[in-house]
């Protein structure tokens, strides 16, 4: 059954007071869209006549508010909001530090904060950056101390982002709440992943979404070892698919980072899985460079894969203990390089654009891992052999497919560190 | 190549002014001193600052003061260093920052400075370098820098940057051009831009830009006319500007103008703000796009309102 809300009255605060109510009937709530009128006919019942004139439309937990009422509806959500907050903070000061528990839930300031709760939700739905309203939440539930209270503002914030997925202070909201909780709750796991598994919804919604794969970067540091192992592995196959999205990128980029913190990578057994996991990105890394032509947040991460390879493992002598020598494991690597800058920079006579842009990215590639070779003492001897290798074909790639970008070789001929 | 419609945006700056009452201004209502920053900086760059009623913007301004010397985005709201760094900018165009207590306003923002030398934008503690730029800049404006741990509040930025030369909000966090003009504009600010890899960052920043010669702020982005700003004033604190190609970049933003009613956009044919519209202008005046006033990258004000500031 769908509930579609007449809008029997067209004074904004009756308008305020539909929503609250809609808002308030149905906890289960998931997800809030802004909808023309004209669409209302086609989700409501046949049998619903005036559709025109609806401001609401409610159905399995979704809600849809008419774009004609955005605006009564945020002057009158906004004037409630402001007014209950005005005398909150007059009433506050008088309640500070000795809140009675037992008359609490009749007090004066509990309705208020009732109130307080009731509008703020309404006008954050229709202005999600709206930080008074973010704040005020979060002075009310500090006061109360009450776990349940702070799953409640992880329900709000998520129905916000169902309308305004990039909106910075929702997923500011959800830092502040996590924060609070992290040493009271015994499901801190379990939270930490269904936050993961909501910015991964939103990031599939909404395409390189900075603030959602920030907020999921931000989790990484409250994560267990194993945590960050299984998010690698689990959410492979999805950066596969988005391979433009060089915020999914970065993420693995994050993750890739802790596995090279010192309490994981110095235990000799783990350092030995370690390597096999870098190992596995790397050849994966080439696969994706390979089918995709000439993306660039696919070659951005092979940046960051060769030279934490260069500076973690290639150079160094714990890559597996194959007992060959750094020397041998860098050369294999650069060797590697080399040959996928070759198979990359080939432009087939038919086609243009894509392949442009690979071998542009190919060589930049190639200059990059040379003025990288020279930041770090361990490969440094090594930068001269592939400058002298391949120097004059990268120049050749840049000179042909990218001459605005010769300056660049500068980078690669110039010696800074001797 | 058209030329910049300067009269017509100088126009829909002062009319957007007046206006409070549209849907647009309603639901922005609450960062309304940035978007008075913006418009108010973009008309001094055209020359025309006189156009406003100067006191009532500054009582507006004033009246959006807290208690505690922080300021909100509009009168009631809740302060942040967000409106703040707005706030002061504002006087300082005005060349009014003498009627602020400084010692107040430079306290508010003192406390907000955590021990890893990091900034909290309020009392509700999100951390960003986005609130290190605000701090450092605001501050350095008021001459009261020596409130803060400058030490450790570069420290701490530095601790942000990434291996491929760009800053993100927090250590570990993705590049973003936003983020990396605040980086390097307070460190340029603190005098310690030789923290910066110069060819690496400056490398990393010449790739946001895109064939039809605007610039994006992350790779396979779009771009967008506010990079402009972003990308181009940090190319030009860190010296590497002629890694860009200038011209086909003022193309770009003179194609994102609305001709007819004023006002610039992200993107040419798309709906125009004043957000954009400063963007706009103020990259023109870094590219030296003539008859502007020249702006400052660091500060985001005109180099006469610094001058007057600092040489005082």
């Amino acid at each position: 059954m769908s509930e579609a809300v007449p809008s029997s009255y067209s004074d904004p605060s009756s308008l305020l007071y539909q929503l609250e109510s809609i808002l308030e009937s149905d906890p289960l709530i998931d997800e809030v869209g802004f909808v023309h009128p004209s669409q209302f006919a086609s989700m409501s019942d046949t049998s619903q006549a005036n559709t025109t004139e609806m401001s609401f439309w409610s159905k399995d937990h979704k809600v849809g508010i008419s774009t004609e009422s955005i605006h009564p509806l945020y002057t009158a959500a906004k004037h409630a909001f402001m007014s209950s907050l005005h005398q909150y903070k007059m009433l506050i000061p008088l309640h500070s530090k000795k809140v009675d528990n037992i008359s609490a839930t009749s007090s004066p300031l509990t309705g208020l904060e009732n109130e307080l709760m009731k509008h703020s939700r309404a006008l954050l739905l229709l202005s999600c950056d709206f930080g008074t309203a973010w704040n005020c939440r979060k002075e009310v539930v500090l006061n109360k101390q009450d776990i349940r209270l702070y799953l409640d503002e992880l329900s709000l914030s998520s129905l916000v982002l169902s309308c305004s997925p990039k909106s910075e202070r929702t997923w500011s909201h959800r830092r502040w709440v996590i924060k609070m909780i992290a040493g009271k709750c015994t499901n801190l796991e379990e939270i930490l992943k269904n936050e993961s598994d909501l910015a991964n919804r939103i990031a599939e919604k909404s395409k390189m979404n900075y603030r959602a794969w920030n907020h999921r970067c931000w989790l990484v540091s409250y994560m267990p070892e194993s945590q960050v192992i299984d998010e690698l592995i689990k959410y492979r196959d999805w950066a596969g698919l988005h391979v433009a999205d060089n915020s999914c990128f970065h993420y693995r980029t994050r993750l890739m980072s802790r596995t090279l913190e010192d309490s994981w990578y110095k235990q000799d057994l783990k350092a030995t899985e370690i390597c096999q996991l870098w190992k596995e990105e790397i050849t994966w890394s080439e696969i994706l460079i390979k089918r995709y032509i000439g993306r660039e947040a696919l070659w951005l991460y092979r940046r960051f894969l060769s030279v934490c390879w260069m500076k973690h493992f290639a150079g160094h002598s714990h890559t597996g203990g194959s007992g060959s020598g750094s020397g041998t494991h860098l050369d294999l690597f650069v060797e590697n390089e080399i040959k996928l800058f070759r198979w990359c920079k080939r432009i087939p006579d038919n086609v243009f654009e894509d392949y442009q842009a690979q071998a542009m990215f190919a060589a930049t590639y190639i200059i990059w891992l040379i003025k990288e070779m020279d930041e770090d003492e361990g490969v440094r001897s090594r930068r001269s052999v592939v400058v002298e290798k391949v120097g004059e074909e990268v120049e050749q790639v840049v000179n042909k497919v990218c001459p605005e970008k010769a300056f660049l070789l500068d980078l690669m001929l110039t010696k800074t560190k001797v | 190549m058209g030329q910049l419609a300067a009269e017509k945006h100088t126009k829909y700056i002062l009319q957007i002014e007046k206006k409070k009452d549209d849907i647009e201004s309603a639901l922005t209502e609450h960062l309304r001193i940035n978007g008075a920053y913006w418009g108010l900086t973009t008309l001094d760059i055209l020359g025309n600052l006189k156009a406003v009623e100067q006191e009532a913007v500054i009582s507006w301004v004033m009246s959006c003061q807290h208690e505690s010397g922080g300021f909100g985005g509009n009168i009631g709201h809740d302060p942040h260093l967000l409106y703040t760094l707005s706030a002061i900018q504002i006087l300082s165009l005005f060349n009014k920052t003498q009627i602020l207590n400084i010692p107040k306003v430079s306290t508010y923002i003192s406390t907000l400075q955590n021990k890893d030398g990091s900034f909290s934008g309020d009392k509700w503690g999100e951390i960003d370098t986005r609130f290190s730029y605000l701090a450092i800049c605001s501050l350095s404006l008021l001459n009261s820098l020596d409130k803060i741990n400058v030490e450790k509040a570069v420290e701490y930025i530095i601790s942000c940057k990434n291996l491929d030369g760009g800053f993100g909000c927090t250590p570990g966090a993705e590049s973003h051009s936003g983020q990396i003009f605040c980086c390097v504009g307070a460190l340029a600010i603190t005098g310690c831009l030789h923290y910066v890899d110069k060819d690496l960052l400056g490398w990393w920043l010449c790739e946001r830009q895109v064939k039809s010669g605007g610039l994006n702020g992350r790779p396979e982005k779009l771009p967008d006319v506010c990079y402009s700003w972003w990308v181009l004033s940090s190319l030009i604190m860190i010296d590497r500007v002629d890694w860009i190609d200038k011209e086909k970049l003022v193309k770009f933003i003179l194609e994102c103008q609305d001709i007819e009613n004023g006002g610039i956009s992200d993107r040419p044919d798309d709906a125009v703000d004043v957000f954009h519209t400063y963007f706009g202008v103020a990259g023109l005046s870094l590219l030296e796009y003539p008859g502007l006033k020249a702006i400052d990258p660091a500060y985001a004000l005109p180099v006469d309102v610094i001058n007057r500031l600092f040489l005082k």
